[in-house]
């Protein structure tokens, strides 16, 4: 009897044990979860251009302006209307009646001190998108005066860029920084910042005070996820334990593909995939042998067999995406008997070959295929592998000959991916190639200041056939966003300028 | 009383020898801290004004005596990148990671044991055989592909357990964490039986045995009384290192399984060249492995009154 009742009681407990289990996630509140290999590592907008911070600043801090998600129009933000002086030089923003997440509310003050962090502060780290800007000053409570040094064709779409979001000035000067930022900043955006563990996960919840009425639609938090291992983010997408993994491997798309209850998406990107050459040393300072080597890669193969064809072969070293891009130009069609011609007439065969190699598989695989198509051309290529941190430090000192890489442009207008990749007295030594001509320097200035969008066309057509004929960069092919998604959640993705359409996602149970 | 008082002393030195070699070592690896911080776009003045912030700009002795300095005072900094102080991170990664460890031990000894003792009791015999033919299997699979494996078939095909994460409360602690112990345990279980076959099967026919034989202890009494503990201590030892290299070393195990541990604290700090959260992980490990010596050594003492001279 004694045992009988202790039976009992066990089994007692262990309903009541297990009670609390089961009711748990009928009351969960539901939560979109995001696997990415980019992690948050500061939420203060002026600080960081690296991916996983430009994918949060979005959802914290709303901009001036904003970009339509279906149209990817620019349309009012923070700004509801705007005047521009007929001569290019003074922009009037007009700012809307709008609260930050503590209640406060959003004036002139605050846009300007955001702006000025954003364009003259020393640890800013992209600075150069408001660097045609002369003044900007608040007339009043609600409007904002932007004077500019010279007329500046993109300037409204600057306004939109990841670093210049909003945020608070009276925060940030009473908390200091960067306390104001490291774990609860005042937002402005869609969501702020429910808890962050940097390194595991930032949490995110709906801004109760969001300008946009009525968004976000859900009211599900949201967890950026870090996940390195392309592997386990899949194993925890099919598992159910996320409901979007980022950064889908090539090789991974057609599994993906082929399971029940996830969509896999191709989403277009600004994003080019190119070979950097070091203009400053040999063999590359030498322009045959830096078309040799452009000839030797066919990139239409190159293209199929690293990304299994669902990237785009890239006829010029600027993404493709961009305005004015003239899709039909050929670019340079490769061809392995006028490489082999080119590098014996540049007279650099047998020249040791630097090729430095980040992480990852794409680029261990696109190695293997630069060293083999340079060495069928008379160049001796050697591979050497570095993490990232050794790979800037590398590329921005010259002490490599090539290396495959990407980069993407935050905006569609060419201004500043030319003055990013091509333009040699630019901050960036022509991305780290130290390229540099005259022409394309002067183009670069010309193509800023022109405000006629079919002379800007020419320009900047003119600036992609010098580089791509001088072989600045070898181009690869415009890769694509890969983004594996759980069918439940309606209208989320990822925009070319890499923000997530969070604020627009449902959940469908 | 002189063992701690000689370990103390081990343990200074250790630790200055590990904070400077760790010092130079995270500071002369190519690649710089405000790079990863900024991100691809930033220019060279913004690059150079995050370094002066940091006073990464000024000679390498100074930065060594103001890390030196914090360190006496019991600071061991914050991290450049998420400007948190290091014992904030290390605080928010160590319990997934001395769960798990703890979790592996659980999983990992009475298998162990007992597998050792059956396979010890005839050498040569068919459980011998079998045993050791699994142990050599079991250590020669790698970690990670035997992770992945796990992850998706238990994980994903059948639904048991989560792929990822460590969850919230201890049963769900369990639960999260049992295909990463498991995986770990399975590489761990062979080399302990090894140790403690051979211990076993050479106390057999030690003198001390034949003795007590002679005295007319049972075999019962003789193996439990006798060989087991003679038999515990070498393995004691090995033990010791092992649970000191899970602490540090479960990296594989939490990069495949998404366990916010360590192991991942790690790599992100140096793939980030956050130099103070590699430093002051460092030294963790380098106080840990010896804490963890130090009570091994104490419990040898504890079973073999032989060690204490």
């Amino acid at each position: 009897m004694r045992s009988l009742a202790r039976i009992a009681l066990a089994g007692l407990v262990a309903v009541g044990l297990s009670a609390p289990l089961t009711v748990s996630p009928a009351l969960a509140e539901s939560v979109i979860r995001i696997a990415s290999p980019y992690p948050a590592t500061t939420l203060d907008p002026s600080r960081s251009g690296a991916a996983g911070n430009i994918e949060t600043f979005g959802q914290l801090y709303s901009r001036l302006l904003r970009r339509n998600s279906e149209t990817g129009e620019l349309e009012p933000g923070l700004a509801e209307k705007w005047e521009v002086s007929s001569d290019g030089l003074v922009y009037t923003m007009h700012l809307r009646d709008a609260q930050f997440s503590d209640g406060s509310p959003i004036t002139a003050d605050d846009a300007v001190f955001s702006l000025e962090r954003v364009r003259t502060d020393k640890e800013s780290a992209l600075p150069s998108t408001l660097s045609a800007i002369e003044s900007v000053t608040a007339s009043d409570a609600r409007t904002v005066v932007i004077k500019l040094k010279y007329a500046l064709a993109p300037m409204l779409g600057n306004l939109e860029t990841w670093n210049v979001g909003i945020v608070s000035k009276v925060d940030v000067e009473k908390r200091g920084l960067p306390a104001a930022f490291v774990t609860d900043p005042v937002a402005s955006g869609p969501y702020m910042v429910k808890e962050w563990r940097p390194g595991e996960k930032l949490v995110l919840q709906p801004n109760p005070h969001y300008w946009r009425t009525g968004y976000p639609k859900s009211d599900a938090t949201v967890e950026m996820v870090e996940v390195t291992e392309p592997e386990t983010a899949a194993a925890m997408l099919k598992a159910g334990e996320v409901d979007v993994m980022r950064s889908v491997n090539w090789a991974q798309v057609d599994d993906l593909k082929a399971t029940e209850g996830i969509d896999m998406r191709m989403e277009p990107s600004n994003i080019v995939f190119v070979v950097l050459l070091n203009h400053s040393r040999e063999p590359f300072s030498n322009l045959k042998a830096r078309q040799a080597a452009a000839y030797a890669l066919d990139n239409k193969m190159l293209t199929q067999a690293v990304t299994r064809g669902y990237a785009k072969p890239a006829n010029t070293p600027l993404p493709g995406s961009l305005d004015f891009h003239d899709d039909s130009y050929p670019g340079i069609v490769a061809d392995m008997d006028k490489a082999r011609q080119l590098m014996a007439e540049s007279g650099m065969e047998g020249k040791e070959v630097k090729i430095i190699l980040g992480g990852g598989s794409t680029n261990q695989q696109m190695g293997l295929l630069m060293q083999a198509q340079w060495q069928a051309i008379g160049l001796k290529p050697v591979l050497v592998n570095v993490d990232t941190p050794a790979w800037w430090e590398a590329t921005g000192k010259g002490d490599y000959d090539a290396t495959p890489t990407w980069w993407m442009n935050e905006v569609t207008d060419p201004d500043l991916a030319v003055r990013w990749a091509l333009c040699g007295t630019c901050d960036s030594h022509a991305f780290n190639t130290f390229y540099d001509n005259k022409r394309i320097d002067e183009l670069t200035e010309q193509g800023t200041r022109e405000q006629d969008p079919g002379k800007r066309a020419g320009i900047y057509q003119e600036i992609s056939r010098i580089a791509t004929e001088e072989v600045s960069q070898i181009p690869l092919y415009y890769s694509p966003y890969a983004v594996a998604y759980s069918t439940k959640l309606k209208n989320l993705r990822i925009t070319p300028a890499m923000q997530w359409t969070l604020e627009d996602t449902t959940i469908e149970e | 009383m002189q063992l701690v008082a000689k370990r103390t002393l081990q343990l200074v030195f250790v630790l200055v020898g590990i904070c400077v070699i760790t010092f130079l070592l995270v500071h002369m690896v190519p690649g710089d801290p405000a790079r990863i911080i900024a991100g691809d776009r930033a220019n060279a003045e913004t690059i150079e004004a995050i370094r002066k912030s940091f006073g990464l700009n000024q000679p390498l002795w100074r930065q060594f005596l103001t890390y030196a300095g914090n360190l006496l005072q019991g600071d061991i900094g914050e991290s450049m990148r998420y400007k948190r102080p290091v014992a904030t991170l290390i605080g928010q990664f160590v319990w997934p990671t001395l769960f798990l460890t703890g979790y592996v031990v659980c999983l990992a000894v009475p298998p162990s044991v007992a597998l050792a003792i059956a396979s010890a009791r005839k050498p040569g015999g068919v459980a011998d055989q079998i045993i050791r033919f699994i142990g050599i299997a079991g250590m020669a699979i790698p970690v990670f592909w035997l992770g992945i494996m796990m992850s998706r078939f238990f994980g994903v095909a059948l639904g048991w357990f989560p792929v990822s994460g460590y969850g919230k409360t201890f049963i769900q602690h369990l639960h999260h964490l049992f295909l990463p112990a498991l995986s770990t345990a399975i590489w761990m279980v062979p080399v302990l039986v090894q140790s403690l076959r051979a211990a076993l099967i050479e106390k057999a026919g030690a003198d001390f045995v034949v003795a007590a034989r002679a005295q007319g202890a049972s075999e019962r009494e003789i193996f439990w009384r006798t060989i087991l503990p003679n038999a515990v201590l070498p393995t004691l030892n090995l033990f010791g290192v092992i649970i000191a290299f899970l602490i540090g070393g479960t990296i594989v195990v939490e990069a495949v399984y998404a366990v916010p541990g360590l192991g991942s604290l790690m790599i992100n700090a140096l793939l980030a060249r956050d130099y103070h959260v590699v430093q002051g992980l460092t030294l963790m490990f380098a106080v840990t492995t010896v804490a963890v010596t130090f009570v091994v050594d104490l419990l040898s003492a504890l079973i073999d009154p032989r060690v204490r001279l």
